[in-house]
């Protein structure tokens, strides 16, 4: 299996998920240039949003302090209560009570973190729109530094914590988008495209417009340096990204099992292939543990490689083989 | 409520008391804090998003997995008090207050499922408690919508097996399995099961007339009711019922009698009468020519002979049953080339229940040589199969060998060696072997 699309140098990009995660390398650059009068609004919102964040965040620790003291209340109740070895009704009365606080103070906490982090994605939103709407070409990124934006985007994908009796909605992590989901212009997908060996691959693409009556979507390759190639494709042939991370915690169900055959994007490149999930996340921040499907090793599979929840998606072609 | 539910010791406490504390977000959360100390004028700055956001979505995390822990743990609480409330739902005494506040809850589910859904299942629902009654039917509502919206997740974190591709493959098995010496032992049995289908083609020798046999039951009914008739007539004088009811034996023999007078003719068959009269004729003839005045004393007994019934004769004869002498004199007719063996099947045209039979063992021989031909057949391709099986098994035993060889070349070849010889002879051989194996199959 030949990977194409490995990335030939710049070993200092993959520096891996932390530091790419902390330090950033949005195209934030480009942003100051911009001197219309849409720009100035623009700003004006991400200002005004960016205060409402700051106030929400200050709510969100009342709310922690708030509920802090029922809390520690009840590990003291569980403690007394182990200590004594049998549950008196009292106990369990003033256990109920002390739990339903505890109930309505995490989901108001909970609430307010929710709204926080709408703001955090609507200031991106504005940034995103920007971006799309100027008319100067996107700026052609170095290898390396395409790598890190994408590790970027993989980690600060939403997270999803499903409120009690939620499910998780389509596009959160494995929960696959409705057949008749039509992605976005601007939304990163997987497109199996062919190549000009007639050798056919998932890349990672970006929307640019969606076609209702041929029922196509027009799509860019997210690797500019391959030469800009914008590629005419029919639905089937792409695959919308998730644009939620599950949450392993809460929401189990929403992440690919072990063992399960996935299409995840193979490090440091923009393709996707075949891979195993050898251990699923853990922890709301953790990545995937995939096994690449390799013939170059003697077990047909790559040793574990990390692939953030963000390109790991659902095979398709599963029953061909 | 105290005193009820404290007799039971609470050995096996469901309760699994979980770690509730807080995130501490001085640790996990460095910018989250970082912005708390700012003042408002700081604010956050736009690179800081990216780290702000992944500090609260732990936060969040941790709030939502609190509240998943908060969830079963009021679950696994409600349903231990529920359980125990059953009983004195079932034996209510009233007077104990505890009782009654706990009744009411779940008399009233109806209604507070209702107010709780109006409230529509927003976290922030019925508010703090202030009481404990109002706590209880907070908590009452609230299971029950936990219920409802409960058994999805649960449902979906253990996918259900799915079953049905199993029980296709299962009941496919069957057809596609390879053939065993117990088919075969099985085929063998269907064969020789048709040996003895003999018993099938045997026609039973006719019986007593069915007419016959009727009247005989009908007389003995009519006896039977005749006697009970009598018998309450003549009640008190019981000495007289033996002469009155007649035994079974008795009415056939009363049925004989019947008959007598109906064929007077002759009890004997066919042929024995032919035999004896022309035995009798010979005697009868001669001497009449010669000397009738000689015989006339003789004579007297000859014509007294005929007085005689047939019946009375062959009773005076001790011959027993006629039919069994009929049978016995045509054996030993036949024995001594008298009389021909052909028509020994005595085949009446009009028996048509003979005809009948005949007809179904015709049938029935068709329809069984038709399987013996056919599990003939079937057994025939089962050997042969088996002998196919066999060759197959080692042609894959040949293929496992062919891609070993190839796994070792392959091998080689990343570890950009060429192949040794010894490798390179070992895959020939492999090759030649399959190679032989599938001419023997003739695929």
């Amino acid at each position: 299996m030949g990977r194409t699309k490995l990335s030939s140098g710049s070993g200092g990009s993959g520096s891996g998920k932390s530091a790419a995660g902390l330090d950033t390398h949005s195209p934030a650059p480009t942003d100051a240039n911009t001197t219309s009068s849409t720009t100035a609004v623009a700003e004006a919102k991400i200002k005004d949003l960016l205060k409402e964040l700051y106030t929400l965040i200050h709510q969100v620790q009342d709310e922690r302090a708030r509920g802090e003291h029922n809390l520690s209340n009840i590990s003291k109740t569980h403690e007394r209560m182990q200590q004594e070895q049998r549950i008196t009704p009292y106990y369990k009365n003033k256990l109920r009570g002390l739990y339903n606080t505890a109930m309505q103070d995490a989901e108001a906490e909970a609430e307010l973190l929710r709204k926080a982090l709408d703001k955090i994605t609507e200031v991106k939103a504005i940034r995103e729109n920007r971006r799309l709407d100027s008319d100067r070409p996107k700026p052609i990124m170095r290898r390396g530094v395409l790598m890190s934006m994408l590790q970027q985007n993989a980690v600060t994908l939403p997270l999803w914590v499903s409120k009690p009796g939620e499910r998780p909605p389509p596009l959160c992590g494995a929960v696959s988008a409705d057949n008749n989901y039509v992605a976005k212009p601007g939304d990163k997908v997987a497109a199996r495209v062919q190549s000009l060996d007639g050798e056919e691959n998932w890349i990672l693409a970006e929307v640019v417009t969606f076609n209702t009556s041929t029922n196509k979507y027009e799509v860019d390759d997210i690797d500019a340096e391959e030469g800009k190639e914008r590629h005419t494709l029919s639905k089937r042939r792409v695959v919308p990204l998730p644009i939620w991370k599950a949450n392993p915690e809460t929401d189990p169900e929403a992440l690919f099992s072990k063992e399960s055959l996935v299409l995840a994007l193979y490090p440091q490149t923009t393709c996707f292939y075949r891979a195993l999930i050898h251990e699923p996340p853990k922890r709301p921040q953790d990545d995937y543990s995939v096994l690449f499907e390799d013939t170059s090793y003697p077990s047909g599979y790559s040793p574990p490689l990390m692939v953030a929840q963000r390109y790991v998606i659902m095979c398709k072609e599963d029953k061909k083989k | 409520m105290k005193g009820k539910g404290k007799a039971i010791a609470d050995k096996d406490c469901p309760l699994q008391f979980p770690d509730l504390q807080p995130v501490d977000h001085i640790k996990q959360s460095p910018k989250y804090t970082a912005i708390l100390s700012r003042s408002e004028e700081d604010g956050i700055g736009l690179e800081e998003l990216d780290s702000v956001q992944s500090d609260l979505e732990t936060l969040l995390a941790a709030a939502g997995k609190r509240l998943k822990l908060l969830e079963n743990e009021i679950q696994v609480l409600v349903n231990w008090q529920e359980k125990k409330d059953i009983k004195p739902l079932e034996t209510p005494i009233s007077g104990k207050r505890g009782k009654v506040a706990e009744d009411k809850p779940s008399k009233k589910f109806k209604e507070e499922k209702s107010a709780g859904k109006v409230s529509g299942g927003t976290p922030v629902g019925p508010g703090r408690p202030k009481s404990k009654n109002t706590t209880q039917f907070a908590q009452v509502s609230k299971v029950h919508d936990y219920d409802i919206v409960d058994s999805p997740t649960i449902d979906l974190s253990k996918l259900p097996k799915n079953s049905a591709v199993n029980r296709f493959w299962v009941s496919v098995e069957p057809y596609c399995a390879e053939i065993s010496n117990e088919d075969l032992k099985l085929l063998e049995d269907i064969l020789k099961s048709h040996e003895d289908d003999s018993d099938y083609y045997k026609i039973p020798p006719l019986g007593q007339h069915y007419a016959e046999r009727w009247a005989e039951e009908d007389m003995y009914e009519e006896q039977k009711d005749g006697a009970k008739i009598s018998d309450r007539r003549r009640g008190p004088n019981n000495n007289n019922n033996n002469n009155s009811v007649l035994s079974p034996a008795e009415a056939t023999t009363l049925l004989r009698k019947a008959e007598q007078s109906n064929r007077d003719e002759s009890p004997f068959g066919p042929l024995t009468q032919r035999l004896v009269s022309a035995l009798i004729e010979e005697n009868i003839m001669t001497p009449m020519d010669d000397a009738m005045a000689e015989i006339t004393g003789g004579k007297e007994s000859v014509e007294e002979a005929p007085a005689i019934s047939p019946r009375a004769l062959a009773k005076q004869l001790n011959l027993g049953n006629p039919s069994h002498l009929e049978k016995r004199i045509k054996r030993e007719l036949e024995e001594q080339g008298i009389l021909d063996f052909e028509d020994k099947v005595e085949e009446d045209p009009n028996d048509e229940i003979l005809l009948e039979l005949r007809r179904k063992q015709q049938d029935l021989k068709a329809v069984s040589q038709h399987n013996i031909s056919i599990t003939k057949r079937l057994y025939k391709l089962a050997k042969e199969e088996m002998a196919r099986q066999e060759i197959k098994k080692k042609l894959q035993a040949a293929d496992a060998e062919v891609m070993e060889a190839y796994r070792k070349i392959q091998l080689a070849k990343q570890k950009k060696k060429t192949p040794t010889k010894k490798e390179r002879e070992a895959a020939q051989r492999a090759l030649r072997e399959r190679e032989q194996i599938v001419k023997a199959l003739d695929l």
